[in-house]
């Protein structure tokens, strides 16, 4: 008898497939069963689960010299150690805000003065866009929000507490853009704009 | 008795030489034209960059893929689209290959390519009942014509094309335990291979009928036919696989969907998305846009895959209807290769053209001429062939 033919009911070789039937069911129930219940770091689900987040943060240095103003257009500084998440670019005016949130992080040493974070910002101007709020934080401490009109750019400058970095000597600033629109209908909203960055300077109070 | 015969086997014979011959010259006519088009697009470049020029998009993350396999978490790379997205099949058999050829990888994903597009094309031949222009039009299609690149340079589409070309061709043959062995392989070549499995229910199912003259009693003869039973639960065993891997590797077995945030792809409903693509009119002249080419394809997919239907050929619009809605949810985005790969629907397209000497003729001319100029727009970066 053929391998290939079904065996008859009731023979060995047909309880050994079906045997093999049922085995392979049951591995592929359990991967199915881990699939449905993933075991990730709380970065990985906040970004690629659950959605909470659309600015996932990656490991940069934040290498930057105080009081250095660095330049976000293209062809100005190379600004990927201090870009942790959100940001495309450079184009030509500036760093894109892509999502809902963005992070810039500065390597601040042991100092504990207070600082000031100058941040230089152009809204987009898509149709049907309005004014662009940022509601910046450091370390988790509010430091501030502005509002950019349509199209227009920005220079804001944003008073960072003495000791927020006593801990890490590393400055975490937080962007967050309620008024981000997709720029699409159905477009994810890690696609969404609102403004571009062009510059930024942190000087010692 | 001998006389008779002998014209029969003979002619048996030149088909059978045909059936390997023509493939091979359509391959080697296919290379000349692609590289008639790198060369008036891309004069500037020495000949040796033309397997490299061709490499474009999805193609480098294969590259990549070939070379250093996938990602861990986090991305070395610091970005957020993990490779995970890329099934592993293809990308993991080049690179296994490349192991043992002294060659770059992307030359090496080149020739792997256009021996499997090669297989897939001869392989093809049951499914054309005999009819030797529609296999002449199939061969010229994969290996010279508009969208051979995909083909030839390193993308999953030779051995989606080449694993679904085999699926098919056991289903027909009623060789169940054939067909889920090739699902394994198509399913871990591309998601959407999964869906073969429901092809094969729905064709053992079909031949029940066929058998019996009635559903009735379908169930009890699945039941009684372990066998069938076993390719069934065999056939997704690619996917399975590949997630028990990646629950392994990253600790998400569906890591492969989640990374697709990374591309920030929209997500929404497929006719909304066709619509929006054949309206986006261009604001200048007349020439189509990329999203109305996309949209074109889809449509142009959904139409065979009817006439599929309406020829009863159900396991494979099944296949084909399931294979290129599922991506549309998605949007647009590569429908035309999606569905330039679609087996069922590209074979039912060429026995189409081949049905009248002039259409034939026509349609490898027309075959042909795209195979230079479509090449053209892929060097051009065209967005729509993504």
């Amino acid at each position: 008898m053929s391998l290939l033919s079904d065996p008859k009911p009731g023979s060995p070789r047909f309880v050994a497939t079906y045997g093999a039937v049922a085995l392979l069911a049951l591995i592929e129930l359990v991967i199915l069963w881990q699939a449905i219940h993933p075991n990730v770091p709380e970065a990985y689900r906040a970004y690629y689960i659950d959605h909470t987040t659309t600015c996932m943060r990656q490991p940069v240095t934040g290498a930057y010299t105080m009081g250095t103003t660095i330049d976000f257009r293209s062809g100005g500084s190379d600004t990927t150690e201090l870009r942790p998440c959100g940001w495309e670019g450079p184009v030509g005016n500036g760093m894109h805000l892509l999502g809902e949130t963005a992070r810039l992080r500065f390597a601040t040493g042991t100092t504990t003065e207070a600082m000031t974070l100058t941040l230089e910002m152009t809204a987009d101007d898509i149709e049907g866009m309005s004014d662009q709020r940022v509601v910046v934080s450091a370390n988790g401490t509010p430091v501030g929000t502005t509002t950019i009109p349509r199209g227009q750019t920005v220079t804001v400058p944003f008073a960072i507490p003495a000791g927020v970095t006593a801990d890490t000597g590393l400055l975490d600033i937080v962007l967050d853009v309620p008024d981000a629109v997709r720029s699409r209908p159905g477009d994810s909203n890690t696609r969404k704009r609102s403004i571009k960055l062009t510059e930024a300077t942190l000087t010692p109070n | 008795m001998q006389h008779m015969l002998q014209p029969a086997s003979t002619t048996s014979r030149s088909r059978t030489a045909l059936i390997f011959v023509l493939p091979l010259l359509f391959l080697v006519i296919g290379l000349a034209l692609r590289f008639l088009a790198f060369r008036v697009a891309q004069p500037e470049a020495g000949p040796s960059a033309f397997i490299t020029a061709m490499c474009r998009w999805d193609c480098g993350w294969y590259v990549k893929m070939a070379q250093t396999g996938y990602d861990p978490f986090p991305i070395p790379s610091r970005i957020n689209a993990g490779n995970w997205a890329f099934f592993p099949f293809y990308p993991l058999l080049v690179g296994a290959i490349r192991l043992v050829l002294p060659f770059p990888t992307i030359v090496t994903a080149s020739i792997v390519s256009l021996l499997t597009t090669y297989a897939a094309a001869v392989i093809a031949w049951p499914l054309f009942e005999r009819n030797l222009r529609a296999f002449t039009l199939y061969a010229a299609y994969l290996l010279s014509g508009p969208f051979a690149f995909y083909f030839t340079s390193f993308f999953t589409e030779p051995m989606f094309v080449l694993t679904m070309t085999v699926v098919f061709v056991m289903l027909k043959r009623s060789n169940y335990m054939g067909a889920g062995l090739a699902t394994v392989l198509l399913s871990a070549t591309r998601i959407v291979g999964v869906f073969a499995t429901l092809s094969l229910i729905v064709q053992a199912a079909l031949d029940h009928r066929a058998a019996t003259g009635s559903w009735r009693g379908l169930i009890g003869a699945f039941l009684k036919r372990p066998n069938l039973l076993l390719a069934i639960f065999i056939a997704p065993l690619g996917l399975f696989a590949y997630m028990a891997f990646l629950n392994f590797y990253i600790g998400d077995g569906l890591a492969f969907q989640h990374t697709q945030r990374a591309w920030g792809r929209p997500y929404g409903n497929p006719i909304f998305f066709v619509w929006q693509g054949l309206t986006a009119w261009p604001n200048t002249g007349f020439w189509p846009t990329s999203s109305q080419w996309l949209a074109g394809a889809a449509v142009l997919g959904f139409v065979l895959t009817l006439v599929l239907a309406w020829r009863r050929q159900w396991a494979q619009a099944l296949f084909a209807f399931v294979s290129l809605t599922l991506p549309l949810f998605a949007g647009l985005a590569s429908v035309i290769r999606f569905t330039a790969a679609m087996v069922p629907i590209t074979v039912l397209a060429m026995q189409l053209l081949a049905s009248r000497r002039w259409l034939f003729a026509l349609s490898l001319l027309g075959i042909i001429v795209l195979g230079y100029v479509i090449p053209l727009a892929w060097l051009g970066n065209n967005v729509a062939l993504v």
